[in-house]
């Protein structure tokens, strides 16, 4: 059986298994999607922005793909432990296939849920008068740094998942890991007006490039969250390093994420 | 002491094994030695049984040989395949029936079956007929289309079982698959695995404590006793190592004092053994009655005495001294 044909069916079946409810997929966007349509109307109408060239709705609405895209993948990674726990993994680990295929086969379900929830987030969006714009390039900037920050992300998860020993461990461990990051990564200002320390701070976390480049992408031309970040003069090269980053980022959790799930799932 | 016995050699014959184990072992982190190192062969067709209480060693050399467990030490092939350095091979011409329930409980049956069939490389035409003959076969036609969360633990494992067969494995692992079941229910499967056990192009390793499996299926069995084989051969010859009958006593007062005075009247011989204050008197050269008639006569603290047919359950405890019904 080639690889291809056996991560189709370990996609269809965690498809199966993870999204085959309309709440599955609404649950996570919740959130998010009430940043975008309650809280940053309200702001903007309250401090009329800070951003003569950005509009703060737009601007938060990108924000918040900063919190969905780890809600929703941490929600992924419960599945993992559904699996060991009341499922079919050991059956799985029996398969004649390389084990990394069951990691990439619920990463690749995970990502497209995400998909999903970011259409609806941006449909949302655009219905409370968000303003995206940007041609191919732009696209692409906010493409690359929102996949790859969410297959690191989902590396994450799926980490977690195959250490702790029960779903409630798990569950305890969301919050700091999907939210922390979103307060410190200039979801809802710019890192800039932060203390130096904390800015400092930012600068590590992958999140903050991933939502610095998906806004040079889609509302903010001169890369002004770049800038916060590089203090380059070279907007192009700013964004290159910072897709790096988070690219370094998707790479290195993915990896870590098959190893421990190898590690743990065989003894 | 523990006895590494002389293995039959099965393999004499001109057909390769369908499963070759040679001194396996597994120490787990922390150093559990799990598996001491252990040796046997089974030829294809064959219905092999790994007999022991939980802890035994069962589970763990079935994790080895099903590649979900790394060796420490030793080798061990699946249909020639060696399961460190060719596992993918090893696990595609193998299935295996975990001792808990390993399935998706949000799918259907049928799409348990099919995820199956699709990982294991069967074409979907061929895999749609097996799913069909085997869910009536197994009684599972009325409701294979039915979420596995709704069946009852009979129908899992009966699910399981055919879903290990939707990729017709070379060979079939059984690990402990009626432990907790119903009776009836337990029965039932006996009877699936008892016409399993008749298609010679499948070859069955199966790990169970309950002696009764182990007798009825299994054409060889390999006795387990804290990860090391104590005993290998077929269960009848087993059997017949103790003899055609067994004098059970249960002594008031000491029972090696009891066992020497048999002893010495030729009653008992070195294969007697002492569970507590049962003094258990294998028959080899006389018939009960005149062994009774002997032990009245030795007027011995005698609170209970009986005779009885051995068990597989009284080879253990001779290899052992304990029981497996109270070990597991």
């Amino acid at each position: 059986m080639s690889n291809i044909s056996a991560l189709a069916t370990l996609s269809k079946r965690r498809f199966a298994l993870s999204a085959h409810t309309p709440r599955e997929i609404i649950v996570p966007l919740l959130t998010p999607i009430l940043f975008a349509l309650v809280i940053a109307p309200a702001l903007r109408d309250s401090f009329g922005g800070f951003h003569s060239t950005i509009d703060y709705l737009s601007f938060v609405a990108l924000g918040t793909v900063g919190l969905l895209v780890p809600l929703s993948m941490m929600f992924a990674g419960l599945g993992v432990i559904v699996d060991r726990e009341n499922g079919a993994q050991r059956e799985l680990l029996a398969a004649p296939i390389p084990r990394r295929l069951l990691v990439l086969g619920n990463l690749g379900v995970a990502l497209t849920v995400a998909g999903l929830q970011l259409a609806a987030l941006f449909v949302a969006a655009l219905l409370r008068g968000a303003e995206f714009h940007g041609g191919a390039s732009g696209i692409a900037w906010f493409a690359g740094a929102v996949l790859l920050f969410s297959v690191g992300t989902y590396g994450m998860a799926e980490t977690l998942a195959s250490r702790v020993h029960s779903a409630e461990e798990y569950v305890g461990a969301v919050p700091a890991i999907a939210i922390v990051p979103w307060f410190f990564a200039g979801a809802l200002f710019p890192i800039s007006v932060m203390p130096g320390a904390l800015a400092a701070i930012a600068k590590v976390f992958p999140l903050t490039h991933a939502l610095a480049l998906m806004r040079y992408g889609l509302v903010d031309p001169n890369g002004t969250g770049l800038h916060d970040i590089w203090n380059m003069s070279n907007t192009t090269l700013e964004a290159v390093l910072s897709l790096t980053v988070v690219a370094v980022f998707a790479a290195l959790l993915t990896r870590v994420a098959v190893r421990a799930f190898t590690r743990s799932a065989v003894h | 002491m523990h006895i590494q016995p002389d293995i039959p050699d099965i393999t004499a014959s001109h057909v390769a094994p369908a499963i070759e184990v040679s001194g396996l072992r597994k120490t787990y982190p922390g150093g559990v030695e799990a598996v001491k190192g252990v040796d046997f062969s089974v030829t294809q067709g064959e219905a092999f049984g790994l007999l022991g209480p939980n802890g035994a060693g069962k589970s763990t050399t079935i994790g080895m040989l099903t590649t979900t467990i790394v060796p420490t030490g030793g080798t061990a092939r699946v249909a020639g395949f060696d399961v460190a350095t060719a596992a993918l091979a090893a696990r595609r011409v193998s299935s295996v029936v975990f001792q808990e329930s390993v399935l998706d409980r949000g799918l259907t049956g049928r799409s348990n079956l099919q995820i199956h069939g699709r990982l294991w490389g069967v074409d979907n035409a061929t895999a749609r007929e097996r799913i069909s003959e085997l869910v009536e076969t197994i009684g599972l036609a009325e409701i294979v289309d039915r979420k596995v969360s709704s069946y009852s633990g009979g129908q899992r494992r009966r699910l399981e079982i055919a879903r290990a067969l939707v990729s017709q494995p070379r060979v079939l692992f059984l690990d402990e698959p009626t432990v907790g079941l119903d009776p009836r229910i337990r029965f039932e499967l006996l009877e699936v695995i008892a016409r399993l056990r008749d298609r010679a192009d499948t070859t069955i390793l199966l790990t169970t404590h309950y002696l009764d499996e182990a007798e009825r299926l299994c054409d060889r069995v390999a006795i387990m006793h804290d990860g090391l084989i104590v005993a290998l051969d077929t269960p009848a010859a087993l059997l017949a190592a103790l003899g055609r009958e067994i004098v059970e006593l249960r002594i008031d007062g000491p029972a090696e004092v009891a066992l020497a005075a048999l002893r010495s009247r030729a009653i008992a011989g070195d294969d007697a053994f002492i569970v507590g204050s049962t003094l258990t008197v294998p028959l080899h050269d006389h018939s009960s009655v005149d062994a009774i008639s002997v032990i009245h006569g030795l007027r011995l603290p005698i609170a209970a005495m009986s005779t009885r047919q051995p068990t597989l359950d009284d080879v253990y405890l001779q290899l052992t001294g304990d029981s497996i019904a109270v070990a597991a």
